[in-house]
Protein backbone atom coordinates (compact mmCIF):
# COMPACT_ATOMS: atom_id res chain seq x y z
CA UNK A 1 0.00 0.00 0.00
CA UNK A 2 1.55 3.38 -0.79
CA UNK A 3 0.39 6.38 1.28
CA UNK A 4 -0.18 9.19 -1.39
CA UNK A 5 0.85 12.39 0.94
CA UNK A 6 0.28 14.54 -2.51
CA UNK A 7 -2.95 14.26 -2.63
CA UNK A 8 -3.47 15.44 1.22
CA UNK A 9 -1.08 18.21 0.02
CA UNK A 10 -3.37 19.00 -2.97
CA UNK A 11 -6.57 18.84 -0.65
CA UNK A 12 -4.68 20.74 2.16
CA UNK A 13 -6.21 23.84 0.97
CA UNK A 14 -9.80 23.26 0.56
CA UNK A 15 -9.09 21.02 4.26
CA UNK A 16 -7.81 24.20 5.40
CA UNK A 17 -11.18 26.17 4.58
CA UNK A 18 -12.62 23.50 6.03
CA UNK A 19 -11.42 23.78 9.36
CA UNK A 20 -11.98 27.19 9.27
CA UNK A 21 -15.90 26.48 8.80
CA UNK A 22 -15.61 23.14 11.22
CA UNK A 23 -14.01 25.85 13.98
CA UNK A 24 -16.83 28.52 12.90
CA UNK A 25 -19.73 26.09 13.30
CA UNK A 26 -18.75 24.86 16.85
CA UNK A 27 -18.21 28.63 18.03
CA UNK A 28 -21.53 29.67 16.45
CA UNK A 29 -23.02 26.24 18.34
CA UNK A 30 -21.21 26.96 21.50
CA UNK A 31 -22.20 30.80 22.07
CA UNK A 32 -25.73 30.28 20.11
CA UNK A 33 -26.20 27.29 22.65
CA UNK A 34 -25.23 28.64 25.62
CA UNK A 35 -27.60 31.77 25.45
CA UNK A 36 -30.79 29.80 24.25
CA UNK A 37 -29.41 27.27 27.10
CA UNK A 38 -29.62 29.27 29.71
CA UNK A 39 -33.04 30.22 28.51
CA UNK A 40 -34.05 26.90 28.45
CA UNK A 41 -32.25 25.77 31.69
CA UNK A 42 -34.12 28.59 33.48
CA UNK A 43 -37.18 27.92 32.26
CA UNK A 44 -36.48 24.19 33.33
CA UNK A 45 -36.31 25.13 36.32
CA UNK A 46 -39.75 27.16 36.89
CA UNK A 47 -41.41 26.28 40.02
CA UNK A 48 -44.76 26.42 37.81
CA UNK A 49 -44.16 22.81 36.24
CA UNK A 50 -47.13 23.71 33.91
CA UNK A 51 -44.60 26.52 32.44
CA UNK A 52 -41.59 24.15 32.66
CA UNK A 53 -43.24 21.21 30.90
CA UNK A 54 -42.06 23.19 26.90
CA UNK A 55 -38.73 23.27 27.98
CA UNK A 56 -38.40 19.74 29.26
CA UNK A 57 -39.52 18.41 26.06
CA UNK A 58 -37.57 20.05 24.36
CA UNK A 59 -34.76 19.10 26.55
CA UNK A 60 -35.46 15.33 26.21
CA UNK A 61 -36.34 15.69 22.56
CA UNK A 62 -32.81 16.84 21.46
CA UNK A 63 -31.11 14.83 23.71
CA UNK A 64 -33.31 11.96 23.13
CA UNK A 65 -32.92 12.17 19.39
CA UNK A 66 -29.62 11.25 17.06
CA UNK A 67 -27.91 14.94 16.42
CA UNK A 68 -27.91 13.03 12.57
CA UNK A 69 -31.54 13.53 12.49
CA UNK A 70 -31.94 16.68 13.55
CA UNK A 71 -29.90 18.29 10.92
CA UNK A 72 -31.75 16.48 8.02
CA UNK A 73 -35.13 17.70 9.99
CA UNK A 74 -33.41 21.43 9.85
CA UNK A 75 -31.89 20.43 6.17
CA UNK A 76 -34.43 19.81 4.69
CA UNK A 77 -37.44 20.90 6.65
CA UNK A 78 -37.12 23.70 9.23
CA UNK A 79 -35.06 25.36 6.86
CA UNK A 80 -36.50 25.83 3.76
CA UNK A 81 -39.83 26.81 6.05
CA UNK A 82 -38.17 29.62 7.11
CA UNK A 83 -36.50 30.67 3.58
CA UNK A 84 -37.87 29.32 1.38
CA UNK A 85 -34.90 27.53 0.28
CA UNK A 86 -31.95 25.14 2.07
CA UNK A 87 -28.91 26.43 3.19
CA UNK A 88 -26.34 24.16 4.47
CA UNK A 89 -23.92 26.62 6.71
CA UNK A 90 -27.74 28.02 8.43
CA UNK A 91 -28.63 24.29 8.82
CA UNK A 92 -25.95 23.27 10.68
CA UNK A 93 -25.23 26.36 12.94
CA UNK A 94 -29.18 26.06 13.50
CA UNK A 95 -29.06 22.21 14.51
CA UNK A 96 -25.84 21.96 16.54
CA UNK A 97 -27.14 25.11 18.47
CA UNK A 98 -30.45 23.70 19.00
CA UNK A 99 -28.89 20.48 20.22
CA UNK A 100 -26.10 22.03 22.35
CA UNK A 101 -28.85 23.87 23.76
CA UNK A 102 -30.39 20.84 25.23
CA UNK A 103 -27.18 19.73 26.55
CA UNK A 104 -25.85 23.22 28.34
CA UNK A 105 -29.40 23.39 29.52
CA UNK A 106 -28.95 20.67 31.66
CA UNK A 107 -25.14 22.10 32.53
CA UNK A 108 -26.77 25.30 33.92
CA UNK A 109 -29.41 23.82 35.70
CA UNK A 110 -27.06 21.41 37.55
CA UNK A 111 -24.42 24.64 37.79
CA UNK A 112 -27.22 26.59 39.32
CA UNK A 113 -28.21 23.98 41.88
CA UNK A 114 -24.96 23.08 43.02
CA UNK A 115 -24.60 26.68 44.58
CA UNK A 116 -26.15 26.34 47.96
CA UNK A 117 -29.22 27.34 48.93
CA UNK A 118 -28.13 29.75 51.39
CA UNK A 119 -26.62 32.06 48.97
CA UNK A 120 -30.10 32.79 47.66
CA UNK A 121 -31.45 33.24 51.13
CA UNK A 122 -28.81 36.02 52.11
CA UNK A 123 -29.55 37.69 48.97
CA UNK A 124 -33.38 37.60 49.44
CA UNK A 125 -33.08 38.76 52.97
CA UNK A 126 -30.87 41.82 51.88
CA UNK A 127 -33.61 42.68 49.87
CA UNK A 128 -32.74 41.44 46.29
CA UNK A 129 -35.27 39.90 44.06
CA UNK A 130 -34.89 36.90 42.65
CA UNK A 131 -33.40 38.22 39.25
CA UNK A 132 -30.91 40.58 40.84
CA UNK A 133 -29.89 37.36 42.92
CA UNK A 134 -29.38 35.32 40.33
CA UNK A 135 -27.48 37.54 38.25
CA UNK A 136 -25.35 39.30 40.99
CA UNK A 137 -25.15 36.13 43.40
CA UNK A 138 -25.99 33.04 41.98
CA UNK A 139 -24.82 32.83 38.35
CA UNK A 140 -21.70 34.56 38.61
CA UNK A 141 -20.82 31.63 40.88
CA UNK A 142 -22.50 28.84 38.95
CA UNK A 143 -20.41 29.63 35.89
CA UNK A 144 -17.36 29.06 37.10
CA UNK A 145 -18.58 25.70 37.91
CA UNK A 146 -20.00 25.30 34.49
CA UNK A 147 -17.32 26.04 32.41
CA UNK A 148 -15.80 22.63 32.42
CA UNK A 149 -18.66 20.75 31.38
CA UNK A 150 -19.23 23.91 28.81
CA UNK A 151 -15.60 22.85 27.37
CA UNK A 152 -16.59 19.47 27.23
CA UNK A 153 -19.89 20.41 25.47
CA UNK A 154 -17.70 22.74 23.06
CA UNK A 155 -15.10 19.21 22.30
CA UNK A 156 -18.19 17.59 21.11
CA UNK A 157 -19.53 20.32 19.34
CA UNK A 158 -16.33 20.58 17.08
CA UNK A 159 -16.41 16.68 16.21
CA UNK A 160 -20.27 16.11 16.09
CA UNK A 161 -20.31 19.25 13.24
CA UNK A 162 -18.45 16.95 11.00
CA UNK A 163 -22.40 14.93 10.39
CA UNK A 164 -22.74 18.28 8.56
CA UNK A 165 -20.76 16.95 5.81
CA UNK A 166 -24.00 14.90 4.64
CA UNK A 167 -26.11 17.84 3.92
CA UNK A 168 -22.89 19.45 1.79
CA UNK A 169 -21.58 22.11 4.62
CA UNK A 170 -18.34 22.51 3.41
CA UNK A 171 -16.33 21.48 6.92
CA UNK A 172 -13.57 19.00 7.13
CA UNK A 173 -15.35 15.52 6.75
CA UNK A 174 -16.46 17.05 3.42
CA UNK A 175 -13.52 17.76 1.81
CA UNK A 176 -12.62 13.91 3.35
CA UNK A 177 -15.01 12.91 1.44
CA UNK A 178 -14.22 14.63 -1.54
CA UNK A 179 -11.21 13.18 -1.78
CA UNK A 180 -12.00 9.57 -0.95
CA UNK A 181 -14.57 10.35 -4.49
CA UNK A 182 -12.15 11.66 -6.58
CA UNK A 183 -9.41 9.51 -5.78
CA UNK A 184 -10.72 6.02 -4.47
CA UNK A 185 -8.64 6.48 -1.40
CA UNK A 186 -9.88 5.78 2.50
CA UNK A 187 -6.99 6.38 4.30
CA UNK A 188 -5.41 9.19 3.32
CA UNK A 189 -8.46 11.27 3.35
CA UNK A 190 -9.77 10.14 6.51
CA UNK A 191 -6.10 10.00 8.44
CA UNK A 192 -5.85 13.87 7.46
CA UNK A 193 -9.54 14.58 8.85
CA UNK A 194 -9.00 12.53 11.92
CA UNK A 195 -5.17 14.62 12.75
CA UNK A 196 -7.32 17.61 12.41
CA UNK A 197 -9.87 16.87 14.71
CA UNK A 198 -7.06 15.80 16.93
CA UNK A 199 -5.10 18.84 16.30
CA UNK A 200 -8.22 20.87 17.34
CA UNK A 201 -9.66 19.05 20.22
CA UNK A 202 -6.61 19.02 22.08
CA UNK A 203 -5.97 22.34 21.54
CA UNK A 204 -8.81 23.26 23.23
CA UNK A 205 -8.76 20.49 26.18
CA UNK A 206 -5.29 22.29 26.51
CA UNK A 207 -6.34 25.63 26.48
CA UNK A 208 -9.74 24.38 28.73
CA UNK A 209 -7.21 22.86 31.71
CA UNK A 210 -5.35 26.26 32.15
CA UNK A 211 -8.21 28.36 32.07
CA UNK A 212 -9.48 26.10 35.14
CA UNK A 213 -6.36 26.42 36.32
CA UNK A 214 -6.02 29.97 36.62
CA UNK A 215 -10.09 29.72 37.65
CA UNK A 216 -9.20 27.58 40.89
CA UNK A 217 -6.70 29.70 42.05
CA UNK A 218 -8.34 32.89 41.80
CA UNK B 1 -42.12 46.80 66.42
CA UNK B 2 -43.28 43.41 65.23
CA UNK B 3 -46.40 41.52 65.62
CA UNK B 4 -46.92 38.04 64.93
CA UNK B 5 -50.74 37.14 65.37
CA UNK B 6 -51.73 33.76 65.31
CA UNK B 7 -48.78 32.33 63.04
CA UNK B 8 -49.02 28.87 61.55
CA UNK B 9 -46.60 27.09 58.99
CA UNK B 10 -46.77 23.88 57.18
CA UNK B 11 -44.47 21.68 55.33
CA UNK B 12 -46.92 19.44 53.27
CA UNK B 13 -48.68 17.49 56.67
CA UNK B 14 -45.78 18.54 58.96
CA UNK B 15 -46.96 21.92 60.89
CA UNK B 16 -43.86 23.44 62.44
CA UNK B 17 -45.13 26.50 63.91
CA UNK B 18 -48.86 25.45 65.31
CA UNK B 19 -50.07 29.21 67.08
CA UNK B 20 -47.73 31.61 67.48
CA UNK B 21 -48.13 34.89 69.17
CA UNK B 22 -46.04 36.99 69.72
CA UNK B 23 -44.83 41.18 70.34
CA UNK B 24 -41.63 42.82 69.83
CA UNK B 25 -40.73 46.14 71.28
CA UNK B 26 -38.66 48.72 69.47
CA UNK B 27 -35.15 47.95 71.17
CA UNK B 28 -36.25 44.79 72.60
CA UNK B 29 -33.35 41.91 72.38
CA UNK B 30 -35.98 38.88 72.19
CA UNK B 31 -33.85 35.71 72.35
CA UNK B 32 -35.75 32.41 71.18
CA UNK B 33 -34.37 29.01 72.76
CA UNK B 34 -36.00 25.40 72.35
CA UNK B 35 -35.17 21.79 71.61
CA UNK B 36 -34.01 21.08 68.07
CA UNK B 37 -36.94 20.92 65.53
CA UNK B 38 -39.39 22.95 67.73
CA UNK B 39 -39.41 25.65 65.02
CA UNK B 40 -37.43 28.61 66.43
CA UNK B 41 -35.60 28.82 62.40
CA UNK B 42 -38.72 28.71 60.95
CA UNK B 43 -40.05 31.71 63.03
CA UNK B 44 -37.46 33.92 61.95
CA UNK B 45 -37.83 32.64 58.19
CA UNK B 46 -41.16 33.61 58.20
CA UNK B 47 -40.93 36.90 59.94
CA UNK B 48 -38.22 37.32 56.74
CA UNK B 49 -40.57 36.23 54.22
CA UNK B 50 -38.00 33.12 53.39
CA UNK B 51 -40.97 30.62 54.33
CA UNK B 52 -44.62 31.25 52.96
CA UNK B 53 -46.75 31.16 55.95
CA UNK B 54 -49.53 28.80 56.20
CA UNK B 55 -52.03 31.44 57.93
CA UNK B 56 -51.94 33.98 60.61
CA UNK B 57 -50.20 37.54 59.98
CA UNK B 58 -46.84 39.61 60.78
CA UNK B 59 -46.82 42.91 61.25
CA UNK B 60 -43.45 44.96 61.15
CA UNK B 61 -44.32 48.72 62.25
CA UNK B 62 -48.38 48.19 61.61
CA UNK B 63 -47.59 46.90 57.76
CA UNK B 64 -48.83 43.58 57.48
CA UNK B 65 -45.83 42.04 55.52
CA UNK B 66 -48.26 38.78 54.65
CA UNK B 67 -50.41 41.18 53.14
CA UNK B 68 -50.14 40.24 48.85
CA UNK B 69 -50.34 43.63 48.17
CA UNK B 70 -47.20 44.62 49.56
CA UNK B 71 -43.56 44.41 48.32
CA UNK B 72 -41.99 41.33 49.89
CA UNK B 73 -38.73 42.62 48.32
CA UNK B 74 -39.18 46.48 50.39
CA UNK B 75 -40.12 44.38 53.55
CA UNK B 76 -37.41 42.52 53.70
CA UNK B 77 -34.99 45.09 53.36
CA UNK B 78 -36.45 46.51 56.89
CA UNK B 79 -35.68 43.14 57.82
CA UNK B 80 -31.69 41.59 58.46
CA UNK B 81 -30.74 38.55 58.88
CA UNK B 82 -27.54 36.80 60.19
CA UNK B 83 -27.27 32.89 59.19
CA UNK B 84 -25.63 30.11 61.36
CA UNK B 85 -23.68 29.55 58.05
CA UNK B 86 -22.99 33.21 57.14
CA UNK B 87 -23.83 32.85 53.42
CA UNK B 88 -21.04 35.35 52.33
CA UNK B 89 -20.77 35.88 48.42
CA UNK B 90 -17.45 33.84 48.02
CA UNK B 91 -17.02 36.02 44.79
CA UNK B 92 -16.97 38.49 45.99
CA UNK B 93 -14.66 40.96 48.60
CA UNK B 94 -15.46 41.56 51.55
CA UNK B 95 -16.45 45.18 50.68
CA UNK B 96 -18.18 43.90 48.08
CA UNK B 97 -19.89 41.87 50.16
CA UNK B 98 -21.32 44.97 52.11
CA UNK B 99 -21.70 46.98 48.87
CA UNK B 100 -23.98 44.27 46.41
CA UNK B 101 -27.61 45.36 48.08
CA UNK B 102 -27.29 48.58 49.22
CA UNK B 103 -26.30 49.55 45.31
CA UNK B 104 -28.22 47.13 43.48
CA UNK B 105 -30.96 47.69 45.32
CA UNK B 106 -31.01 51.05 46.99
CA UNK B 107 -29.20 52.51 44.37
CA UNK B 108 -26.55 54.13 46.17
CA UNK B 109 -23.34 55.19 44.55
CA UNK B 110 -20.80 53.22 44.88
CA UNK B 111 -18.63 56.12 46.28
CA UNK B 112 -21.07 55.87 49.44
CA UNK B 113 -21.88 52.49 49.94
CA UNK B 114 -17.85 52.20 50.03
CA UNK B 115 -17.44 54.45 52.40
CA UNK B 116 -20.62 52.93 54.97
CA UNK B 117 -19.21 49.80 54.14
CA UNK B 118 -16.04 50.80 55.24
CA UNK B 119 -17.32 52.62 58.49
CA UNK B 120 -19.85 48.91 59.48
CA UNK B 121 -16.11 47.40 58.93
CA UNK B 122 -14.68 49.59 61.48
CA UNK B 123 -17.35 48.84 63.63
CA UNK B 124 -17.11 45.03 63.87
CA UNK B 125 -13.32 45.45 63.50
CA UNK B 126 -12.35 44.07 59.68
CA UNK B 127 -11.36 46.97 58.27
CA UNK B 128 -8.10 45.89 57.35
CA UNK B 129 -9.72 42.88 55.90
CA UNK B 130 -11.99 44.95 53.47
CA UNK B 131 -10.32 43.53 50.00
CA UNK B 132 -9.60 40.12 51.14
CA UNK B 133 -12.13 37.15 50.29
CA UNK B 134 -14.50 35.55 52.50
CA UNK B 135 -12.76 32.13 52.12
CA UNK B 136 -9.59 33.63 53.60
CA UNK B 137 -11.71 34.79 57.00
CA UNK B 138 -11.91 32.83 60.21
CA UNK B 139 -15.36 31.74 61.06
CA UNK B 140 -15.81 34.57 63.72
CA UNK B 141 -14.42 36.73 61.10
CA UNK B 142 -17.11 35.54 58.58
CA UNK B 143 -19.67 35.94 61.03
CA UNK B 144 -18.66 39.54 61.51
CA UNK B 145 -18.88 40.37 57.91
CA UNK B 146 -22.00 39.09 57.88
CA UNK B 147 -23.57 41.04 60.64
CA UNK B 148 -22.12 44.06 58.47
CA UNK B 149 -23.53 43.33 55.44
CA UNK B 150 -27.19 43.17 56.70
CA UNK B 151 -26.35 46.43 58.79
CA UNK B 152 -25.34 48.03 55.12
CA UNK B 153 -29.36 47.88 54.56
CA UNK B 154 -29.70 49.63 57.79
CA UNK B 155 -32.67 47.68 58.97
CA UNK B 156 -35.03 48.04 61.20
CA UNK B 157 -34.92 44.82 62.90
CA UNK B 158 -31.89 41.99 63.04
CA UNK B 159 -32.84 38.28 63.17
CA UNK B 160 -29.82 35.97 64.05
CA UNK B 161 -30.07 32.67 63.82
CA UNK B 162 -28.12 30.17 65.95
CA UNK B 163 -25.28 32.93 64.81
CA UNK B 164 -22.29 31.22 66.50
CA UNK B 165 -23.22 27.71 67.08
CA UNK B 166 -20.84 26.96 63.64
CA UNK B 167 -18.12 28.72 65.11
CA UNK B 168 -14.95 27.42 66.69
CA UNK B 169 -15.35 28.26 70.56
CA UNK B 170 -12.51 30.61 70.67
CA UNK B 171 -13.93 32.90 68.33
CA UNK B 172 -18.10 32.76 69.70
CA UNK B 173 -16.82 35.78 71.89
CA UNK B 174 -16.05 38.04 68.96
CA UNK B 175 -18.84 37.79 67.87
CA UNK B 176 -20.88 38.19 70.36
CA UNK B 177 -19.27 41.08 71.42
CA UNK B 178 -20.60 42.93 68.09
CA UNK B 179 -23.98 41.62 68.99
CA UNK B 180 -23.86 43.24 72.53
CA UNK B 181 -22.47 46.03 71.01
CA UNK B 182 -25.42 46.54 68.33
CA UNK B 183 -27.89 45.96 71.40
CA UNK B 184 -26.32 48.91 73.48
CA UNK B 185 -27.18 50.93 70.31
CA UNK B 186 -31.18 50.58 70.47
CA UNK B 187 -31.06 47.54 67.53
CA UNK B 188 -34.00 45.22 67.53
CA UNK B 189 -32.85 42.09 67.68
CA UNK B 190 -34.29 38.42 67.77
CA UNK B 191 -31.78 36.17 68.55
CA UNK B 192 -31.89 31.95 68.41
CA UNK B 193 -28.91 30.79 70.42
CA UNK B 194 -28.57 28.40 72.85
CA UNK B 195 -25.25 31.22 74.39
CA UNK B 196 -27.33 31.55 77.83
CA UNK B 197 -24.85 33.86 78.75
CA UNK B 198 -25.79 36.24 76.21
CA UNK B 199 -29.27 35.69 76.53
CA UNK B 200 -29.10 36.61 80.10
CA UNK B 201 -26.97 39.38 80.01
CA UNK B 202 -27.78 41.07 76.82
CA UNK B 203 -32.25 39.58 76.53
CA UNK B 204 -34.59 41.65 77.23
CA UNK B 205 -36.77 38.63 77.40
CA UNK B 206 -36.61 35.24 76.44
CA UNK B 207 -39.01 32.74 75.06
CA UNK B 208 -39.10 29.32 74.69
CA UNK B 209 -40.17 27.06 72.29
CA UNK B 210 -41.40 23.43 71.82
CA UNK B 211 -43.43 21.67 69.47
CA UNK B 212 -44.34 24.60 67.31
CA UNK B 213 -45.72 26.64 70.25
CA UNK B 214 -44.30 29.18 72.66
CA UNK B 215 -44.34 27.52 75.76
CA UNK B 216 -43.40 29.99 77.76
CA UNK B 217 -41.53 33.54 77.89
CA UNK B 218 -39.89 35.58 80.83
CA UNK B 219 -37.02 38.16 81.34
CA UNK B 220 -33.88 36.06 81.23
CA UNK B 221 -33.62 36.04 85.05
CA UNK B 222 -36.74 34.66 86.13
CA UNK B 223 -37.19 32.03 83.00
CA UNK B 224 -33.81 30.77 83.90
CA UNK B 225 -34.32 30.33 87.76
CA UNK B 226 -37.83 29.42 87.99
CA UNK B 227 -39.17 28.25 84.87
CA UNK B 228 -42.92 27.89 85.32
CA UNK B 229 -43.36 25.12 82.95
CA UNK B 230 -42.03 21.59 83.04
CA UNK B 231 -40.63 21.34 79.70
CA UNK B 232 -38.94 24.58 79.76
CA UNK B 233 -37.38 22.75 82.97
CA UNK B 234 -36.25 19.59 81.44
CA UNK B 235 -35.10 21.67 78.70
CA UNK B 236 -33.44 24.11 81.06
CA UNK B 237 -31.85 21.57 83.04
CA UNK B 238 -30.30 19.78 79.93
CA UNK B 239 -28.40 22.83 79.02
CA UNK B 240 -27.28 24.69 81.42
N1 LIG C 1 -37.83 23.34 54.09
C1 LIG C 1 -38.38 22.41 54.91
N2 LIG C 1 -39.12 21.41 54.39
C2 LIG C 1 -39.69 20.48 55.20
N3 LIG C 1 -39.58 20.47 56.54
C3 LIG C 1 -38.85 21.45 57.10
C4 LIG C 1 -38.22 22.46 56.32
N4 LIG C 1 -37.56 23.30 57.16
C5 LIG C 1 -37.77 22.83 58.40
N5 LIG C 1 -38.55 21.72 58.38
C6 LIG C 1 -39.01 20.97 59.55
O1 LIG C 1 -39.57 21.86 60.45
C7 LIG C 1 -39.26 21.51 61.79
C8 LIG C 1 -38.70 22.68 62.51
O2 LIG C 1 -37.48 23.06 61.91
P1 LIG C 1 -36.63 24.30 62.38
O3 LIG C 1 -35.44 24.34 61.52
O4 LIG C 1 -37.48 25.50 62.43
O5 LIG C 1 -36.24 23.89 63.86
P2 LIG C 1 -35.23 24.58 64.85
O6 LIG C 1 -35.98 24.83 66.09
O7 LIG C 1 -34.55 25.72 64.20
O8 LIG C 1 -34.19 23.41 65.11
P3 LIG C 1 -32.59 23.48 65.26
O9 LIG C 1 -32.31 23.81 66.70
O10 LIG C 1 -32.17 22.08 64.95
O11 LIG C 1 -32.08 24.48 64.30
C9 LIG C 1 -38.32 20.31 61.72
O12 LIG C 1 -39.06 19.16 61.99
C10 LIG C 1 -37.86 20.32 60.28
O13 LIG C 1 -37.67 18.99 59.84
MG1 LIG D 1 -32.60 26.11 63.50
Amino acid sequence: MDFRFDIIVEYAPFLLKGTLLTIGLSIAGILIGTVFGLFIGLGKMLQNKLLAFPFTVYITFFRGTPLFVQILLVHFGVVPFLIGETNAIYAAIIALSLNSAAYIAEIFRAGIESIDKGQMEAARSLGMNHVQAMWHVILPQAFKRMIPPLGNEFIVLIKESSLAAVITAPEIMYWGRAMAGQYYKVWEPYLAAAVIYLILTISLSFLLNRLERRLKTE
Amino acid sequence: MIKVQNLKKSFGDNEVLKDINLSIEPQEVVVVIGPSGSGKSTLLRCINLLESITGGHILIEDKDITDKKNDINKMREEVGMVFQHFNLFPHKTVIENLMLAPTKVRKVSSVEARKKGMELLQKVGLEEKANAYPSSLSGGQKQRVAIARALAMEPKIMLFDEPTSALDPEVVGEVLEVMKQLAKEGMTMVVVTHEMGFAREVGDRVIFMDGGYIVEENEPKQLFESPQHERTQAFLSKIL
